[in-house]
């Protein structure tokens, strides 16, 4: 049959993808968790937005890949932060680390699906992440906040 | 359950492979690669990138206390037209000769009023954002990722112009 609807399983190239995104996701979701008790009160509201962002975000894939007929991975009991964090400089700077890699992740199921609809989803995910990256980076005092190939770098 | 109008990428390589008399064409047919007689897509996103690249120069140079906000416009948007020509070039090598010496553009120029100059460089990304954005379902796997992350570049260059 060469007539391809959307109903088709995503390849496992896709899924493995996916699966490398909800665990950027999960991973982001603990930075927040650990970075948010050493950030002041003025970034409250951008700590909110990417919790939120994070956890709607890693519904939406789990619900996804149970569609696809494979099982979400799960979120690590802890992680290792790069650097370790004592101060407001070093947590705005796991939270850009964080989103970095998760705006890679996006990028990679950019490149390695074909479905219109989870490209949508990884673009959304890409950007969201590249903007909060260049958010945090400047409050860590990172210079430039911006790159010209988010998620490619 | 298999059927032939539930997605319009399918209706696409159907209607193709009628037109082209031939029963199974590769799929390649409907990934968006350009075709000698249909323009490029990512032309206009190169030429956009090119033409936002000056917009900046100019309000930099006419706007002092934007100068460093927008030289960063101008630098990201600068890379992201020589990775677009790149691009352009290696699926049709033919371009490079053909494109030699492009008709110039008139080069933007930057509003008098500082308010005005940050509004238009801000309009400027949101439409490349869009732009972008719009082409990225339907490209091409490795076009799909250059131009998706050219879309998140420009959302962020928007949030430090903000």
């Amino acid at each position: 049959m060469f007539v391809r609807t959307q109903k088709n399983p995503p390849s496992q190239e896709t899924v493995n993808a996916v699966q490398q995104a909800l665990a950027a996701e999960h991973a982001a979701e603990w930075a927040y968790g650990l970075a948010s008790a050493f950030l002041p009160s003025s970034a409250d509201a951008s700590i909110r937005e990417g919790e939120t962002s994070h956890r709607a975000r890693r519904d939406a894939v789990e619900r996804l890949l149970r569609d696809a007929g494979a099982t979400p991975v799960p979120a690590e009991p802890a992680y290792q932060p790069p650097q370790p964090v004592t101060n407001q400089a070093s947590a705005a700077g796991l939270l850009a680390s964080a989103e970095t890699d998760a705006a890679s992740a996006w990028h990679g199921v950019l490149e390695r699906s074909d479905e219109e609809s989870l490209r949508r989803t990884a673009l959304e995910g890409l950007t969201a992440s590249a903007v909060r990256t260049a958010r945090w980076r400047k409050m860590a005092g990172q210079t430039p906040t911006t790159t010209a190939f988010p998620g490619r770098q | 359950m298999v059927s032939g109008h539930s997605s319009g990428h399918s209706r696409r390589g159907f209607l193709r492979a009628g037109l082209a008399g031939a029963v199974a064409l590769p799929l390649s047919a409907c990934t968006g690669e350009p075709t000698p007689d249909k323009p490029d897509p990512l032309e206009e996103l190169a030429a956009q990138a090119r033409s936002d690249a000056e917009l900046a120069k100019a309000v930099a140079t006419a706007h002092p206390s934007l100068a460093a906000k927008a030289d960063a416009v101008a630098a990201d948007r600068r890379a992201h037209h020589g990775a677009f020509e790149k691009e352009l070039n290696r699926a049709r090598p033919a371009r490079v000769s053909a494109t030699a010496t492009p008709p110039p553009a008139p080069a933007p120029s930057a509003p008098q009023q500082a308010s005005a100059a940050l509004s238009a460089l801000k309009e400027a990304l949101t439409t490349g954002e869009k732009r972008a954005a719009e082409l990225v379902p339907s490209l091409p796997k490795h076009r799909a990722g250059l131009v998706g992350s050219v879309a998140a570049s420009c959302a962020c260059l928007r949030e430090v112009l903000a």
